[in-house]
C-alpha cells in the first residue's frame, strides 16, 4: 500500500516536471543569452551631476584604476570612507543676472574637507550658498568681496577677497590663481600655501608660484588674496604605517634597490617663465 | 564620448554661456572647462520632403542611420498610474515671477532676523504681561503639577523598550501629547477649554507680497489649537502705533528669500485648512515640534524662525477670511499663539497680526513676543553616566523645571479664564 503511494507521488512529480520544463525553456529562449562578464550598465557614475549642491556627495573610490579598469596611478586603494563637496573655484561666479557689479558674501562655516589639505568654507550671498577654499583666518561671519573690477589705482585688498591681478598690489600674497580668465582657481589651493604677485607688465602679470616657479597670466584672471588654510597641515605627524592607508595610500614595494643617480640632491635652474597668455583659447583677449 | 556626456548646452558654442553664467561641469575634468568642445549632433536635422532612413526594421543601433521616431503610445483613458506630468511650463498655474515658498522643512538661514524681515515684525523679548498674569496666579495652578509633568517627562523619555533610550523622533511627540493631555485633563475646572478643538497636520495656505516679491507659506501647519471664540488683542492701540518708528533689520549680504523654495507654479491661495461653517475657525495656538534626529536637527534660531512664520501665516489666512483680500491695517488685529519644543527646550511666542500691508517698509508692523530656551528638565537618562567613579548625570529625570509648564499652561488657558 505505501509503496504503491510513493510510486504515485513520484510519477506525479515526474509529470509536474516533464509539464514545467518547456514553459521554462520557452521563457528563458529569447533572453540576452549567456553573459560572459558581469553587465556594467548598472554602474553609475557618481560624478554625473552638473546641478550645483552644498550637499555632500557620496564618493565611490577608484582605488587607481581609470575607465578600463587598469590601475592608471599605483599605490592608491582603500582608506576612510569620503564625502565630496563641490567646492567652487570659480570665485568670481557672479549670479545671474547681477554681471558686473561686485558682490559680497557672509562665511557661515568653515570646516575640515577630506578631499583636500585645505579647508573649506560655506559662503552665503544673496540667494545661494557655496562651498570655497578658506584662506588663513577666514572665521563665521567674516564678509568677503570678490570683484572683477580694475582701476586706475590698487585695491587694498583685505584677506579673503578676490580681485583681478591687475587691481591687485605689487608683492600681494595670493592663493587659488586662475590662469585663464573665468576658468576657475587651478594654482595654489593646497593648504598653507601662497604666491606673490611680481610684477604687472602690459596687461599680464607675474605670479612666483610655491614652488618658486614664475607664471605670466593675464590681469583678468581672478585670485584670492592672502595664504590658504591649515597652514600646520605640513607638521602633522602620520606617526605609523596604517595611518597612511586610513588616507587611501598604499605602502611601495619595499623592495631593496641600489641608489643611483636619481638619489642625492641636485642643483638643476628652474625652469623658465611659463607664459599662459599666448596660448589659445575661445575667450576674449585680455585687456 | 566624453562629449555625449555632456549637456548640450555646455558644448560649442555654449562656452561663452557656460563662463558668463558660472554654470559647472563636473562629469569632465577641469582642462575642458575652459575649452571649445565641438558639438555633438545629437538628432539628424530634418529636411521637408526627404524620408530619413532610420534602423527602425534593423532593431538595433547602426551608427550611420537616424533614431527611429515613435509616437507615444496613446491608451485612449486616462491612468493616473502613468500619468506624466507636462513641463511647467505648459501648466496652467505657471508665471514669469517666482514665488517663494515656506514649508516645514525649511530651516532659514538667517534664523528670526530672517523671519521678522519677511513678516514685517517687531520682536519683544519675554511673554505678554496677560499670560505672566495668569502664569503667576495661584487661582489657575493645576495641583501637584510637579509631580504630573514628572511623570509626563519620564513616559516620553524613559518608559520605552528596555535597556534603550528613545530617540528624539520618539520621545518629542510623546511629551508634547502628554503635556497637552495634562491640560485637557483640567476642562471640568475651565468650561471654556472644551470649547476647543485640537487638530494634527493640518493644511495651510497663505500668501503675501513683500517689496515686489510673493512670499507663501504651504503645507502642514504642526498641531493647531483653535478656539471658538478669538483671543482679543494684546497690544493696545497706541502700542500699536508706537510699532511705526521700529526699523527692521537689514540681512545683507543675505537675501531674504534664502533657502526659500522657488517655484514657478503657483496659486496665491489663502486658506487656514477650515471649511466654512467648522465650529471652531479661530486659530489660538500652533505646537510646532522639531521631531528631526539629533545630527539633523534644527537650530534653536531656525525652529523659532518656522514657529514666527507659521504663527503668522495662520493668522494671515484667517484674516484674509475675515476681512477680505485687500484689507491694509486691521480693525480688530488677530492673535495666534505658537509653542515649539524640540523635546527638552521649549519656545514660546505670541503673535499679533496687525497688518497686512507688508509690500513697503513703512506704517504699523505685527508684533511678536517671544520667549526662548525654556528647558523642562536637564536631563532623562536610563543609566547614569559614571565618570571614574564619580556620578556625573544620575539616571531618571532631573533638573525638573515646573516654570516652563507654568508657562505652558497659561498660554493654554489664555482665553479660556
Amino acid at each position: 500500500m505505501a509503496l504503491c503511494a510513493l510510486a504515485r507521488a513520484f510519477s506525479a512529480l515526474a509529470v509536474s516536471s516533464h509539464s514545467v520544463s518547456p514553459l521554462l525553456i520557452s521563457q528563458t529562449l529569447p533572453s540576452r543569452g549567456l553573459l560572459t562578464t558581469a553587465s556594467l550598465s548598472n554602474i553609475k557614475p557618481w560624478k554625473t551631476r552638473t546641478k550645483y549642491t552644498i550637499n555632500p556627495i557620496g564618493v565611490k573610490k577608484t582605488g587607481g584604476r581609470d575607465h578600463t579598469g587598469r590601475i592608471r596611478t599605483r599605490g592608491i586603494g582603500g582608506g576612510h570612507k569620503q564625502l565630496y563637496r563641490m567646492v567652487d573655484f570659480q570665485r568670481l561666479n557672479y549670479v545671474p543676472g547681477q554681471e558686473p557689479r561686485p558682490f559680497q558674501e557672509k562665511v557661515i562655516e568653515v570646516r575640515y574637507d577630506p578631499c583636500r589639505s585645505a579647508d573649506i568654507a560655506l559662503v552665503a550671498g544673496d540667494k545661494r550658498k557655496r562651498w570655497i577654499i578658506a584662506t588663513e583666518n577666514m572665521q563665521e561671519g567674516d564678509l568677503i568681496t570678490s570683484s572683477g573690477h580694475i582701476g586706475r589705482m590698487a585695491v587694498s585688498a583685505k584677506e579673503g577677497d578676490a580681485h583681478p591681478l591687475g587691481a591687485l598690489p605689487v608683492g600681494t600674497l595670493i592663493n587659488n590663481l586662475e590662469f585663464q580668465p573665468g576658468k576657475g582657481a587651478q594654482y595654489i589651493r593646497a593648504a598653507g600655501t601662497c604666491g606673490v604677485l611680481l610684477r604687472k607688465v602690459n596687461g599680464t602679470a607675474i605670479v612666483q608660484l610655491p614652488s618658486k616657479r614664475q607664471i605670466q597670466v593675464s590681469e583678468t584672471c581672478v585670485a584670492t588674496v592672502g595664504r590658504v588654510s591649515n597652514i600646520d597641515h605640513n607638521k602633522r605627524i602620520i606617526g605609523k604605517a596604517g595611518r597612511n592607508r586610513w588616507l587611501g595610500i598604499r605602502p611601495s614595494s619595499g623592495l631593496w634597490k641600489r641608489k643611483g643617480g636619481w638619489a642625492g640632491r641636485k642643483i638643476k635652474p628652474l625652469p623658465g617663465l611659463k607664459s599662459y597668455v599666448q596660448l589659445p583659447s575661445a575667450l576674449p583677449a585680455p585687456r | 564620448m566624453a562629449a555625449s556626456m555632456v549637456p548640450r548646452r555646455m558644448c560649442g558654442a555654449g562656452v561663452i554661456f557656460h563662463l558668463k553664467c558660472g554654470v559647472r561641469c563636473l562629469s569632465v575634468s577641469a582642462a575642458r572647462n575652459g575649452k571649445f568642445i565641438p558639438p555633438v549632433r545629437a538628432e539628424a536635422p530634418e529636411i521637408p520632403g526627404l524620408e530619413p532612413i532610420t534602423y527602425a526594421d534593423r532593431m538595433y543601433y547602426v551608427p550611420g542611420l537616424a533614431r527611429p521616431r515613435n509616437t507615444d503610445w496613446d491608451r485612449g483613458w486616462s491612468d493616473p498610474r502613468y500619468y506624466r506630468a507636462p513641463p511647467p511650463e505648459q501648466m496652467k498655474l505657471f508665471r514669469e515671477q517666482p514665488a517663494y515658498l515656506f514649508h516645514r522643512s525649511c530651516r532659514l538661514l538667517g534664523g528670526v532676523k530672517q523671519a521678522l524681515w519677511l513678516t514685517k515684525t517687531k520682536l519683544n523679548n519675554g511673554l505678554p504681561q496677560r499670560i505672566m498674569d495668569i502664569c503667576e496666579d495661584p487661582v489657575y495652578q493645576i495641583p501637584n503639577h510637579e509631580e504630573l509633568v514628572h511623570n509626563v517627562v519620564a513616559n516620553a523619555c524613559l518608559w520605552h523598550r528596555p535597556g534603550d533610550q528613545p530617540i528624539r523622533e520618539e520621545y518629542c511627540p510623546k511629551l508634547l501629547q502628554g503635556l497637552l493631555h495634562l491640560c485637557q485633563k483640567q476642562n471640568n475646572k475651565f468650561p471654556a477649554l472644551s470649547q476647543r478643538s485640537l487638530v494634527e497636520n493640518c493644511r495651510l495656505a497663505a500668501s503675501w507680497h513683500r517689496e515686489s516679491s510673493i512670499y507663501q507659506v504651504r503645507g502642514i501647519n504642526g498641531f493647531l489649537l483653535s478656539s471658538k471664540n478669538p483671543l482679543k488683542p494684546v497690544a493696545s492701540e497706541s502700542e500699536i502705533q508706537a510699532t511705526k518708528e521700529h526699523r527692521l533689520e537689514s540681512l545683507y549680504p543675505l537675501s531674504p528669500a534664502i533657502d526659500l523654495q522657488e517655484v514657478n507654479v503657483y496659486e496665491e491661495r489663502n486658506d487656514a485648512g477650515f471649511r466654512p461653517g467648522y465650529p471652531f475657525p479661530h486659530p489660538h495656538t500652533v505646537f510646532v515640534m522639531d521631531p528631526c534626529s539629533t545630527r539633523a536637527g534644527f537650530l534653536p534660531d531656525q525652529l523659532r524662525a518656522k514657529m514666527i512664520m507659521l504663527a503668522y501665516g495662520s493668522a494671515l489666512a484667517k484674516a484674509r477670511n475675515l476681512f477680505g483680500e485687500d484689507a491694509k491695517v486691521l480693525p480688530e488685529p488677530i492673535l495666534v499663539q505658537s509653542i515649539g519644543t524640540d523635546g527638552q527646550h521649549f519656545h514660546f511666542l505670541v503673535f499679533q497680526l496687525n497688518t497686512l500691508d507688508l509690500v513697503s517698509e513703512d506704517g504699523v508692523k505685527n508684533i511678536v513676543w517671544m520667549d526662548s530656551d525654556q528647558s523642562l528638565y536637564s536631563s532623562a537618562r536610563l543609566v547614569a553616566k559614571v565618570k571614574r567613579k564619580i556620578v556625573e548625570v544620575p539616571a531618571g529625570v532631573c533638573g525638573l523645571q515646573p516654570e516652563t509648564f507654568k508657562k505652558f499652561w497659561a498660554m493654554y488657558l489664555h482665553g479660556a479664564n
